[in-house]
């Protein structure tokens, strides 16, 4: 049980946030000018704070349930996942502030924050991968780690096709080749999810002794977090009609 | 300065950062959740005005509150496995219950109430800041309860070479971790309750337009102020009598006291320095002491002058006295912080695992790394941060973007 409680939070993660990811990535194609990038922002931004708190669940998780593969990953994967963590607050701090001051040169450059941190997050995401999977480190683990990190992007402008109207819908389907907007969704989602079951499998899921208490604690939770992002979801179930908060 | 100064240097401005800016998202999120209260029963125009222009300076300050507080929780993880490893089973589910029961919650329902503005219905909006307010103290008491472990371990037995959980209670109810608790989140309140007034009193006395919102707020900043300093005497009192010995030696320093506090860790662990550093144990109470009592006695003073209309409009001085009072909480709760933390070395869990053996197996050249990346990247953001809250707070709630659109006019499609 301790396993799927991880393996729930992880891969919410990889396909609620790597959607955020993706976007990010793409935000210099999709939105062309500030304002259609504003507008290519407003696609993820009343998610992002529900979906990257799926990683921080997922840490959570591990602090708890798997308490010695918790430091095992992170201190043995020191420099990625601090590059991680670096590229995630870049990121976030790029959706919080660019909206904050009027002004063309502060907004570019924090559009810049998001395009480079999302960029920074995909690429340590994809060498951590390249480590768990086929036990790559060090620059040689570069060019696998292109592999996720392409996913992610993909996964992006398929969200973002179900979310944008008009041209910035047209640029987000680029992809898909006439498939249907779910479909290629779906097909993106499954791809992250199986990247993740892999990697699952290749790691020592070795639980500490804390399941007992914990996971009847998580397991009365989970009904509620899950309710509480479905209200997300259903009140922003819109495509969006103009720019957000940010 | 060897890898363990350094990651202990890196674990303290990256906790502290995040204590500065989480300080002023407890207290804020209450008033905000108290104001929003009051305009959407009362539907006062200036009560929305009030909750639009403090809910936009809670929001700057809780994304800062968000991201030093990520880069900590993986830090228990990257720098100090021999902690998470020899204790994890047991305060990692204080962390694992944080993260889901509070900060999940706290975060999804955040972008409910920031996008959900004008789309939600005003009840649910409202109940919406109220589930953030709460799991913002839920996310302090569990953290806190896994901080009281390490000051004082209980509900656990040792087995090989880690600690189970075997009372969970009695992890919860651990005094070290309650008292605290509410010192805490008590402090938070002081810090919104200044911030609130310093700010409302800068625009009083600047005389600015809006009077009517900053005469408002200014009461509900002093008026949480002086019942909120008086409360955290009481709970910062009743904790000094859990302080561990080796921090009250400290504290008083007292040689004997020093001494025997030495000599009976000696007995139990064999030879070793088993002593906090005193200068930083009293600086920090000092400190802390020194400057409850002068919140003590501004709260007071302007519980009594905010009675009186002509002064709250007029009275320069004493806005200019709110104005600087701004950094001092935060300046109290670091120094509080100082005080728990550095009296509880050299132990990471007390009296079980030093801080020493709480370390990850990480190189010199990785630790410098890190510490370069995270406090190049947070120095940049609390300075632009803090030059942004300055320069929302000085425009006022003219110049607020939250909830200032209308639900979008189109009509909209269904993406999902």
């Amino acid at each position: 049980m301790e396993i799927l409680i991880l393996a729930f939070f992880v891969l919410g993660y990889l396909v609620l946030a790597g959607a955020d990811i993706g976007v990010g990535m793409a935000l210099p194609y999709l939105g062309r000018s500030p304002a259609e990038r504003r507008e290519v922002i407003a696609a993820i931004a009343p998610f992002f704070l529900g979906n990257e708190v799926w990683l921080v669940a997922a840490a959570g998780v591990l602090a708890g349930l798997f308490p010695r593969l918790e430091g095992e990953l992170l201190h043995g994967n020191y420099p990625v996942v601090v590059t991680l963590l670096v590229a995630w607050v870049v990121r976030d701090m790029g959706l919080w502030l660019r909206g904050r001051v009027p002004g063309a040169r502060w907004q570019a450059f924090w559009d810049g924050a998001i395009v480079a941190g999302s960029w920074g997050l995909a690429l340590s995401w994809g060498t951590l991968l390249a480590h768990v999977l086929l036990g790559i480190r060090g620059p040689a683990a570069a060019l696998p780690a292109l592999v996720p990190a392409a996913l992610f992007g993909t996964h992006g402008l398929t969200f973002a096709a179900l979310r944008l109207r008009g041209t910035l819908r047209e640029r987000a389907a680029v992809l898909s080749g006439g498939a249907g907007e779910w479909r290629t969704y779906a097909l993106t989602s499954a791809a992250l999810v199986v990247v993740g079951v892999l990697a699952g499998l290749r790691l020592p899921l070795e639980p500490g002794s804390a399941g007992p208490l914990l996971v009847p604690v998580v397991l009365t939770l989970l009904p509620f977090l899950v309710a509480a992002q479905a209200w997300v979801w259903w009140t922003f179930r819109h495509r969006v009609s103009g720019p957000s908060y940010l | 300065m060897d890898t363990l100064d350094l990651a202990r240097l890196q674990f303290a401005l990256t906790a502290g950062a995040h204590f500065l800016f989480v300080a002023l998202t407890l207290g804020l999120a209450t008033i905000v959740a108290v104001i929003q209260t009051r305009a959407t029963f009362g539907g006062n125009p200036v009560h929305l005005r009030m909750t639009r222009f403090w809910g936009q300076l809670y929001l700057i300050n809780y994304a800062m509150g968000i991201v030093t507080g990520l880069v900590m929780e993986f830090q228990l993880g990257l720098s100090w496995s021999g902690l998470t490893n020899y204790a994890g089973d047991v305060f990692g589910s204080a962390l694992a219950i944080e993260t889901l029961a509070a900060f999940f919650v706290e975060s999804t329902f955040l972008g409910l109430w920031i996008f959900g503005w004008n789309r939600l219905n005003r009840w649910a909006h409202l109940a919406v800041i109220w589930v953030v307010t709460l799991t913002a103290y839920a996310s302090a008491f569990f953290i806190m309860t896994a901080n009281g472990f390490l000051q004082n371990p209980v509900g656990h037995v040792l087995e090989g070479d880690r600690l189970r959980l075997t009372d969970f209670g009695a992890m919860v109810a651990n005094p070290a971790a309650q008292l605290a608790f509410w010192h805490v989140l008590v402090g938070g309140l002081i810090t919104g309750a200044f911030f609130v007034a310093g700010v409302s009193a800068y625009h009083l006395c600047r005389r600015t337009p809006e009077q009517d919102v900053f005469r408002k707020s200014l009461r509900i900043g002093i008026g949480l102020a002086l019942p909120a300093v008086f409360m955290n005497a009481v709970f910062g009192g009743i904790s000094f009598q859990t302080l561990q010995p080796a921090k009250t030696a400290a504290w008083t320093n007292d040689a004997g006291r020093l001494a025997e506090a030495q000599a009976e860790m000696v007995a139990r662990f064999g030879p070793g320095d088993y002593l906090p550093p005193v200068g930083w144990v009293q600086a920090g109470g000092i400190t802390m002491l020194t400057l409850f009592a002068v919140m003590l006695a501004v709260a007071g003073l302007s519980f009594l002058l905010m009675l009186f209309r002509p002064v709250v409009r007029g009275f320069r001085l004493w806005h200019w006295l709110l104005v600087l009072m701004i950094p001092v909480p935060f300046v109290t709760m670091l120094s509080g912080w100082i005080f728990r933390e550095m009296g509880r070395q050299p132990w990471a869990v007390y009296g079980l695992l030093r801080t020493s053996e709480a370390m990850s197996p990480v190189t010199p050249g990785q630790m410098r790394f890190s510490l370069i990346a995270f406090c190049a990247t947070f120095a940049v953001l609390i300075a632009v941060n803090t030059w942004l809250l300055a320069r929302q707070a000085r425009r006022g709630p003219g110049a607020v973007a939250l909830g200032d659109r209308p639900a979008d006019a189109p009509v909209p499609v269904p993406s999902f």
